[in-house]
């Protein structure tokens, strides 16, 4: 039994729950001060999770809606376990063997796969409206980035995040070295995040709140974890694959927090698209420059 | 199954129950329902100008998420029927806070044929706030008196509610005659 | 003030066309035409296709219990004129039925409905003749004046005790202004 293992997956979720909770509490704190409020605490998402997993009762719908929850969460710890924290294997390695990056982009999918399984079974027309929009805006988002990280695997011939990490200590940030992907995959993130312009899965004014509109309690207590551990999963594998990753935490802090600003300002300032323009959105700009960093890699190379 | 339990309510507070109540306290989620004209004082007390969120007090869009549902002035007997549904869809614990008037007494309905007067006597109510309208003031006001309660132990309404089923029940089949409603199971 | 030349000639127009009509010009831009029931959908129809009063307001009804009727009243409006023309008919109380209007404005079928429940009055083939308004209602049609809401309202609601001291002010108001209080709203007092 390899008790390192077990102890690097341990600190690795705290951390990145830990993060991602902050981020999302100073999110809405700095939603509040943009909008002259004083705003909650940044520490108001802890309490909220903790409120959700001390409610006492729970409704059931089906298996399916139990599991969802579940899924996600499994499905978002399993993302970040792939995800090399720092480079140079300072932090726990966990499971970043070679060939992740495609791994990755299949990985993931799924977290939003059990939700939308779980939020079928609830029978909510509401969930069901939700999960649709979801998928369709998932087509949207994953052309740009799946365009950028092909342009990056051709452009370097290289699949894993570690090799890539490896990379960028020679030849500096992919983010100079293969711009337009660069861009591409910027922009395509935005939409990842699902914060506003972006957010018609969860709009909570038209869809009361989508997906989880059947999950109270502890299912959405899961669900937020899920969230948060996703959020700084996604930040740290964008970091790792454009920004050079980082060599010690706070610069892995500070290099997360302005990718995670960019979302988060650009919402704040943005109302809602629907679905289609979200989707034209993203088939749009993000993808010509998707194109275009195809073009530069292949360029490059030959 | 048994699906009226009795849950009896505790003296002191143990500790895991003082830091769930903490959490509960600073995490009210406020469902958007408004059935009644009071719901023209939430938007000024959700937004910027008063502010409910340094509370933690914030919307939630479904009733399967909310902690509080804020009946926001008098009730229309068809309104009451929603009403009952939405709060027994609730995850416990949950609040009740009467707002205005009219749900303490019947307000300026107090003889009208469709409103009804007292809400308390339908379901728990854990807080009442007065006036007609309460200003976003009052509504602050209450909902920190709210948190008091919370805290102390006292904001009990669900499991008054739990334990008192039969008696809510006669008390709603009086007002809505024709009873076609989903059985609450906890 | 031009003596109200277009609203005399639209009540002589409909004096002219029909018998048992009366009707005055009761000020600026506004004339009451009174006539019988069976007349209504004659009226109403002539005041749409040749006098152009093809904006139809709102329907409303007036329970005259004193006279044993109802008051039913439509309230056109003439968009080229800008003159509302109300029109005004009785019924009896007693098992109250009325012409459906609804074919010559598909809006009146709301009004009707909501008339039909709140007044117990029949529309002859009213579609949609079914609860509207009011849900699981097994008494009297509220709005009518014979319909006791407080004595309805504390069978079936709780009062909460504590409006011993609100006061009267019907009293003080008749007094001031030396008027009396009519008999049918003598039981609505608070002692």
């Amino acid at each position: 039994m390899d008790w390192s293992l077990i102890l690097g997956i341990i600190i690795t979720i705290i951390t990145a729950f830990t993060v991602g909770m902050f981020y999302g509490g100073i999110s809405r704190k700095v939603t509040a001060r943009i909008q002259n409020r004083v705003g909650p605490p940044i520490w108001q998402n802890f309490l909220d999770v903790l409120k959700l997993y001390s409610k006492e009762s729970a409704i059931h719908h089906g298996w399916m809606q139990h599991l969802g929850p579940l899924w996600a969460i499994t499905a978002s710890t399993a993302t970040l376990m792939f995800v090399p924290i720092l480079n140079n294997g300072q932090f726990y390695e966990n499971l970043n063997f070679s060939g992740d990056l495609i791994f990755l982009i299949y990985m993931m999918v799924l977290g939003q796969l059990g939700m939308a399984l779980g939020a079928g079974q609830t029978g909510n027309p509401n969930s069901a409206i939700g999960v649709s929009r979801g998928l369709s805006q998932m087509v949207g988002y994953k052309v740009p980035w799946l365009l950028a990280l092909v342009a990056i695997m051709i452009q370097f011939k290289v699949t894993s995040i570690t090799g890539i990490l490896e990379l960028q200590n020679e030849i500096g940030w992919l983010m100079f070295a293969s711009p337009f992907a660069f861009i591409a995959g910027l922009l395509a993130f935005i939409g990842m995040m699902h914060y506003a312009p972006f957010d018609i899965v969860f709009a909570p004014s038209e869809l009361a709140s989508g997906p989880p509109s059947e999950f109270g309690g502890k299912y959405l207590g899961l669900m937020m974890t899920s969230g948060a551990i996703f959020t700084f999963a996604k930040l740290v594998l964008f970091v790792d694959i454009f920004l050079g990753g980082a060599s010690n935490i706070l610069e892995l802090l500070l290099k997360t927090f302005v990718i995670y600003m960019i979302p988060v300002l650009y919402g704040i300032v943005s109302p809602r698209y629907r679905t289609e323009q979200s989707i034209r959105y993203f088939w749009g700009w993000p993808t010509f420059f998707g194109v275009i960093g195809m073009l530069y890699a292949w360029y490059m190379i030959a | 199954m048994n699906i009226n339990p009795k849950i009896d309510k505790k003296d002191s507070l143990t500790i895991s129950e003082y830091i769930k109540n903490f959490a509960r306290k600073h995490s009210l989620f406020v469902l958007a329902y408004g059935t009644g004209c009071g719901a023209i004082e939430i938007p000024p007390t959700m937004t910027s100008r008063y502010d409910a969120e340094r509370f933690g007090i914030r919307g939630a869009a479904t009733p399967r998420q909310a902690d509080v549902l804020l009946i926001t002035g008098y009730l229309a007997t068809k309104t009451l029927k929603r009403v009952i549904r939405v709060y027994e869809q609730m995850q416990d614990p949950k609040y009740v806070i009467g707002f205005g008037s009219c749900t303490i007494n019947g307000g300026m309905y107090w003889d009208s044929y469709n409103t009804i007067n007292s809400l308390d006597k339908y379901i728990p109510v854990d807080v009442f706030i007065n006036g007609c309208m309460p200003r976003p003031e009052a509504v602050i006001s209450g909902f920190v008196k709210l948190q008091e309660y919370i805290q102390e132990g006292k904001a009990d309404g669900w499991l008054k509610y739990q334990n008192n089923i039969e008696e809510y029940r006669a008390n709603q089949k009086r007002v809505i005659k024709n009873w076609r409603m989903p059985d609450y199971n906890w | 003030m031009s003596e109200h030349i277009k609203e005399k000639e639209t009540l002589e127009a409909i004096t002219t066309a029909f018998e048992k009509v009366n009707g005055v010009v009761q000020r600026d831009k506004r004339i009451i035409v009174r006539t019988e029931a069976e007349t209504i959908p004659g009226v109403l129809l002539y005041a749409k296709e040749r006098l152009k009063y093809n904006h139809f307001s709102h329907m409303s009804c007036v329970d005259w219990i004193e006279d044993k009727q109802f008051e039913l009243v439509y309230i056109l409006w003439s968009p080229e004129d800008k003159i509302q023309l109300i029109i005004k008919c009785r019924i009896n109380r007693e098992n109250p039925i009325m012409q459906n209007i609804d074919n010559i404005w598909r809006q009146a079928n709301t009004y009707e409905r909501e008339i039909r429940e709140m007044y117990g009055i029949e529309f002859e083939g009213l579609v949609g003749a079914k609860e509207f308004i009011l849900e699981d209602w097994e008494d009297m049609p509220p709005m009518r004046r014979d319909f006791d809401t407080k004595e309805y309202s504390n069978d079936h609601f709780f009062d909460r005790p504590g409006r011993e001291d609100a006061k009267d002010v019907r009293t003080e108001i008749t007094e001031r202004s030396g008027e009396e209080i009519p008999d049918f709203a003598k039981k609505y007092t608070r002692d």
